[in-house]
């Protein structure tokens, strides 16, 4: 039995698997490491995408911290024209729901961008919003309603961990079909040249935040999926997220540091999600 | 020849000290298959994920079966695991990553040049334009000998010319004007700084620097190797690129605009 992530949309999002790839974590679908391949995951969400092209930071973007890393790319990415154009075959052929990842620089550009959607049709299975760390409810309230009236997409909201709780049901009534919890805290730390980044903290040391952030939206009922995104490193990981309230996880740093790994977290999570299952 | 990365378990077969300076052959025939001059290898160090990067390293030599890495005094923890390392134990490799150097056909004469601990990475092209019974000449700057390549590593066919900041012979400017004209096509691996420098003696030495004739190793740290994590973003080729797809060796004219 699937795994549905919108079941109040009537579109709907099916997942064979709960293991989802994490924003980014394939690129846009175009960049699969040595031994994992789409079969792998019950969707994957792509790298972020804004209206126009964005050149990011400037080098250096990494710096390794004790048990994680910090990446701050800045949002580069291609824009939405060419991510588009480049990518909507390979989306429609890969064999597993890919759910796009939208950002937005000024407000309006994500509606902008989901309108241009439905249009397009580049064969994407849903979108995932995230919410910025310094919102307030006014604002997350405002820009994904408009993201819902431009589009019947099934709608990802991404929280930041932290705000979690704080900000799930009014992303809810604004229109999210399911939330995900969550992007880890910002941090600051200096690259190995000594140029301090800021980003949001990665790696198994994000894990103990998603915990706390999806222990208190399941704690609300919001009658919304919740997906665990941020840290999870093993199966146990995975499946501790899963009883824990999430119907499915995202994992990126693991698919980046380990594809071995990866694909191991992948398989004995689908195991255990199809042995307990009805038609198990 | 080169192929698609594969993740690996290698052995590590055998360890050489040379004063604070380790090398380590790792036993790993699918990586060493597919490996080429040039190209990067990501490798997990420690037990657990501590630390929980991969270490980014350029092959000093390549065989059918195994590779070598250089392991240069440093204080860098992962470095520091594989110090201790015993024999027999296994790594976790990822690689090869991106583009290595490609000698040209039609070339007869190749000149390498390296700056400091960088210099070590041209070994494997060193070797295979000599297999090729190409003329081959290594030039390396280097800041004291304990850096130096020790001729008796190089195929005797090789002309080396080594400088030493610290010894009092100064940089390899001295050499430019003879070698650069010498040259059908440079292979290069140092600092950025060495590239403006190599660019600059390449314009006064043969007026202009000439697509195709300077292949250079740019110095990135890799996350994913795969261009997923866009961590090894470089201002090359007329964009900000990706090193681990365009690169790690890039023509010097996309590394140093010719102006």
């Amino acid at each position: 039995m699937p795994i549905e992530l919108a079941p109040r949309n009537k579109r709907g999002l099916p997942l064979r698997s709960p293991v989802m790839a994490g924003s980014g974590a394939v690129g846009y679908g175009d960049c699969w490491p040595p031994g994992l391949d789409p079969r792998a995951f019950g969707a994957i969400v792509t790298a972020g995408v804004t209206m126009r092209p964005r050149s990011g930071r400037e080098p250096p973007r990494l710096a390794e911290l004790p048990l994680g890393f910090l990446l701050a790319t800045g949002d580069h990415n291609p824009g939405y024209r060419r991510v588009v154009a480049q990518y909507a075959e390979l989306w429609r052929r890969l064999g597993v729901p890919v759910i796009l990842s939208l950002l937005g620089a000024e407000p309006g550009d994500r509606a902008w961008m989901a309108t241009r959607l439905e249009e397009d049709d580049p064969g994407i299975a849903g979108i995932e919003l995230p919410v910025p760390e310094d919102v307030n409810l006014g604002e997350a309230s405002a820009f994904i309603a408009a993201v819902r009236r431009a589009t019947t997409l099934p709608l990802l909201v991404r929280l930041p961990a932290t705000r979690a709780a704080h900000l799930a049901e009014t992303c809810v009534v604004a229109g999210a079909d399911a939330l995900v919890i969550g992007t880890p805290p910002p941090v600051v730390y200096p690259a190995p040249d000594g140029t301090p980044l800021e980003g949001p903290l990665a790696g198994p040391t994000a894990l103990p935040f998603t915990l706390r952030g999806l222990r208190a939206v399941a704690a609300l009922h919001l009658d919304v999926p919740l997906i665990a995104s941020g840290g999870i490193q093993k199966a146990e990981d995975a499946l501790l997220c899963l009883r824990w309230g999430a119907v499915a996880v995202q994992i990126r740093s693991l698919v980046w540091t380990d594809p071995a790994a990866a694909m191991h977290v992948a398989e004995s999570v689908h195991a255990a999600f199809a042995a307990d299952s009805p038609e198990g | 020849m080169t192929g698609g990365m594969v993740q690996t378990r290698a052995t590590l077969v055998e360890r050489r000290v040379i004063g604070a300076v380790h090398e380590l052959r790792l036993h790993d025939p699918r990586l060493a298959a597919r490996l080429g001059a040039g190209q990067a290898v990501l490798v997990r160090t420690g037990w657990g994920m501590i630390p929980y990067l991969r270490r980014s390293f350029y092959p000093i030599a390549i065989a059918a079966d195994s590779w070598v890495l250089r392991l240069p005094p440093d204080g860098d923890l992962g470095h520091a695991w594989l110090r201790l390392a015993p024999e027999g134990s296994e790594l976790d490799c990822l690689g090869p990553v991106g583009i290595g150097f490609r000698l040209p056909d039609g070339v007869r004469r190749v000149l390498a040049l390296g700056e400091g601990e960088a210099a070590w990475t041209l070994l494997p092209v060193v070797v295979e334009a000599d297999a090729f019974q190409l003329a081959v000449a290594l030039a390396a700057e280097v800041i004291t000998p304990r850096q130096a390549i020790p001729p008796a590593r190089l195929p005797a066919a090789v002309e080396y010319r080594l400088t030493t900041v610290e010894g009092g012979r100064g940089r390899l400017d001295a050499f430019w004007a003879e070698l650069l004209p010498w040259a059908d096509v440079v292979v290069a691996a140092g600092s950025l700084a060495f590239y403006r420098r190599l660019a600059e003696a390449i314009r006064e030495h043969r007026f202009v620097i000439t697509r195709g004739f300077a292949q250079v190793l740019y110095p990135a740290t890799f996350l994913c190797g795969t261009g997923a994590c866009l961590a090894c973003v470089a201002d090359v080729a007329g964009g900000r690129r990706r090193v681990c797809l365009r690169g790690p060796v890039f023509d010097l004219t996309d590394v140093v605009s010719d102006r």
